[in-house]
């Protein structure tokens, strides 16, 4: 019986003023929700945290909104799932469908360029501080270093599909750490 | 009828995008096909969606289903385009926790996690493509990220924060 951690009501809330700052894409909504989730409230664990991100990566669907499903579901079972999940989208919807009569007068203001391309220097800064907050979970032993840099460098250099990455990279693990009954901090390799 | 089709559409445009910027085809032939739309428009989503909070599906749902159909439009696009999140995913999830703490799943997640991390890193480096116009570094850029980050460190402040503290450089700086 899992103990709930938090109402939909808040995670509502949460969700909702994450969602006013979506900006970036994925990576970024899950540096705010490592913030919000993680480091702030405690609800979930680093670990938790990014085998979250592994599985809305890999799954069909919008990255963020499969991450919100995640993420209130692990605090507040399906009504966690789903306020975290239309939180998220609440604000895009409202400023969209307020937008959409007036947005070419909008696309080419001076003013708003400039804060949008201000906005988009704040992303790799936000990213960089939700990494160096993951490291440690991320990353053990030498071959967790030799996972990450292979991964790295497929995404930079090679078109290779994501989703076979995670895939590929959850077989190698069973194969690597097989039958290891203790927890994987303590098996050194 | 029209709501009908366009939740089915936006369903289907939900379930085959995988990652952000994939979806721009698929999104291009749904709405062509139906004559919703013309490509200019879908050009018009993605710079909206680059403009505005959101990620680029809820946003281009939105849009498609607000200039096609009203807010009632806007309404069954977007909840197409949520419903396989709040399908599949949900589904995951459940089972995953069912099976926390079997070894092999364990196992998988210890090589699984530090692949995340290279991502994570990866886009680092390719969101850097901000601060260069045609092989040439916009100095202005780099430095709002790095008062920024300076920011973050110096006085913790969190992502909302330094969004609007880049806005506001932004502003000032002229970039």
């Amino acid at each position: 019986m899992k103990e709930k951690k938090g109402k939909p009501g808040i995670i509502f809330l949460i969700m909702f003023r994450t969602g006013c700052f979506t900006y970036g894409g994925g990576w970024s909504i899950f540096a705010q929700l490592e913030e919000e989730f993680g480091e702030k409230r405690g609800w979930l664990s680093k670990e938790e945290l990014l085998d979250i991100m592994s599985l809305a990566r890999s799954f069909p669907g919008i990255m963020v909104i499969n991450m919100s499903v995640m993420f209130g579901y692990k605090v507040c079972g399906v009504p966690g799932a789903l306020a975290a999940a239309f939180g998220l989208s609440m604000p895009a919807f409202i400023v969209i469908s307020m937008v959409t009569c007036c947005y070419e007068v909008l696309m080419r203001n001076q003013m708003v360029a400039r804060a949008m391309t201000g906005v988009r220097c704040s992303i790799v800064p936000i990213m960089i501080m939700a990494a160096a907050r993951m490291k440690n979970n991320a990353l053990g032993g030498r071959i967790t270093y030799v996972f990450a840099a292979a991964s790295l460098l497929l995404c930079l250099f090679s078109g290779m599909n994501k989703l076979v990455m995670i895939l590929a990279a959850g077989a190698l693990g069973m194969v690597i750490w097989r039958g290891k009954k203790k927890p994987p901090e303590e098996a050194d390799t | 009828m029209i709501f009908l089709r366009l939740y089915l559409s936006f369903l289907k445009i939900g379930f085959s995008s995988f990652g952000g910027m994939t979806m721009i085809p698929i999104i291009n032939d749904e709405v062509l096909r139906y004559g919703w739309m013309t490509s200019a428009q879908v050009m018009d989503i993605v710079a909206i969606a680059e403009m505005t909070p959101g990620s680029l599906g809820i946003n281009a749902a939105t849009f498609a289903g607000m200039q096609i159909a009203g807010l009632a439009g806007a309404c069954c696009a977007t909840l197409g385009v949520m419903t396989p999140s709040l399908t599949l995913c949900l589904a995951a999830v459940v089972c995953i926790e069912r099976l926390r703490g079997s070894w092999w799943l364990e196992a998988a997640l210890k090589a699984i996690r530090p692949v995340s991390f290279g991502m994570l890193l990866s886009v680092v480096v390719t969101m850097s493509a901000v601060f260069v116009d045609q092989s040439h570094i916009m100095w202005n850029r780099v430095l709002i990220s790095v008062l920024v980050l300076f920011a973050m460190k110096k006085w913790s402040l969190s992502a909302p924060k330094a969004i609007v503290l880049s806005v506001v450089l932004g502003l000032v700086m002229g970039v």
